[in-house]
């Protein structure tokens, strides 16, 4: 039986398993938000409200959903969060929600919430789940960060909107364009594997 | 799968999908009236900012064209702001173009808009949209495209200028034909 609390089941969301350099779900809104740090923070921020309170709800109702409907309930419950980050964000930070524009309902289809919900959440206990998704959201948001700091400034200059290269610099278009996010997001993999492998294994 | 089995995953999806709903109709129900003054407030902001001067909005329509009769302290039309729909490259972008009382374009405001953030979404800066400013329709071509076009794309945005530069001077060759 596994702990009741265990901080491991974080701290792998961040580093050894991160959604994105690791299990490699959800590629999708990092392709797409990835090209300004002020949009991936926004993407960041709502993937962690809705992949912990997703991994929450579903850890609770794990019981006595059976196997046959859990996909089906999943998607309902994932949307339900999506559906009220949306609202809330119009409401209260319109500039934000425009900014993610239509990336934020697409959060119902990013399979990184889906896969967590089949593949964590609904074997272990509530803190657990929540834990999970709180890491994977962290891990996320970090990674979507970087990708998205060297593709503004290579691409644009900018960071944060803020010119830093100066007027001078000629912006490396294609980083601010998809295959960009895969040239970052390939290099930040084999960044990770070096680090993990020591460079002891050769190629 | 025997009955009993069938009949609990109805159940429960009927529970789950009833809470739900419930609660995203309490959400709406809280949220709304505060996003549709957040949405009348920035679409008073945008006419603002293309007539400064204004003191009131009025709706009118022309020969099916509609748009805002734009009025100052003394109650005289000043100009005329009109909403163009143009399809871009992530969807229809919305724009609006005030018109001063010369038939010139006066400013042009993006009001909505899905393109790529980084590239098209750098329609809405300033640098691109002033170069219509007392523009007339001969004009509004990118330079690229016709030897008389006064308009610069945006670099890597071509789809999204053109579709900018394409609607405005639709609205001009219809403010032409049925206004004047």
């Amino acid at each position: 039986m596994k702990k009741l609390i265990d901080f491991k089941v974080f701290l792998k969301g961040i580093w050894k398993e991160n959604p994105i350099l690791f299990i490699m779900l959800g590629l999708c809104p990092v392709l797409a938000v990835s090209s300004s740090v002020k949009d991936a923070l926004g993407m960041g921020i709502a993937v962690i409200f809705v992949l912990t309170g997703s991994n929450f709800v579903i850890s609770s109702i794990k019981k006595i959903v059976p196997s046959y409907v859990r996909i089906p309930v999943y998607i309902v419950v994932i949307a339900t969060f999506v559906t009220i980050t949306d609202y809330t964000l119009a409401a209260f930070s319109p500039q934000i929600h425009r900014n993610l524009g239509v990336y934020l309902p697409l959060i119902v289809v990013n399979c990184i919430i889906l896969g967590r919900a089949e593949g964590f959440a609904s074997k272990n206990n509530i803190l657990n789940s929540i834990l999970d998704g709180l890491g994977m959201g962290i891990g996320f948001s970090l990674i979507i960060f970087v990708i998205a700091s060297i593709r503004e400034i290579i691409g644009n200059g900018t960071f944060l909107s803020r010119s830093i290269l100066g007027v001078s610099y000629n912006p490396f278009l294609i980083m601010i364009m998809p295959p960009g996010a895969f040239l970052v997001i390939g290099l930040l993999i084999a960044l990770k594997q070096r680090i993990e492998k020591g460079g002891k294994e050769k190629c | 799968m025997n009955k009993k089995e069938i009949f609990t995953g109805i159940a429960v999806i009927t529970f789950i999908c009833g809470l739900s709903g419930y609660l995203l109709a309490q959400v709406y129900k809280t949220t709304k009236p505060k996003i549709e003054a957040i949405k009348r407030i920035e679409e008073e902001k945008l006419n603002k900012e293309i007539f400064p001067e204004a003191v009131k909005f009025e709706e009118k329509e022309i020969n099916g064209i509609k748009y805002l009769s734009v009025l100052n302290s003394n109650n005289e039309e000043i100009g005329k702001i009109f909403e163009v729909k143009t399809l871009g490259y992530g969807g229809y972008i919305y724009l609006k173009v005030g018109i001063d009382k010369e038939n010139k374009i006066k400013k042009v405001k993006i009001k909505e808009h899905n393109e790529t953030p980084g590239l098209g979404a750098k329609i809405t800066q300033d640098s691109f949209l002033n170069q219509f400013i007392g523009k007339t329709k001969e004009n509004i071509y990118l330079k690229k495209d016709k030897s008389n076009g006064r308009i610069d794309a945006i670099t890597g945005a071509t789809v999204s200028s053109r579709a900018i530069v394409d609607g405005i001077r639709k609205l001009l060759e219809d403010i032409g034909e049925k206004i004047n």
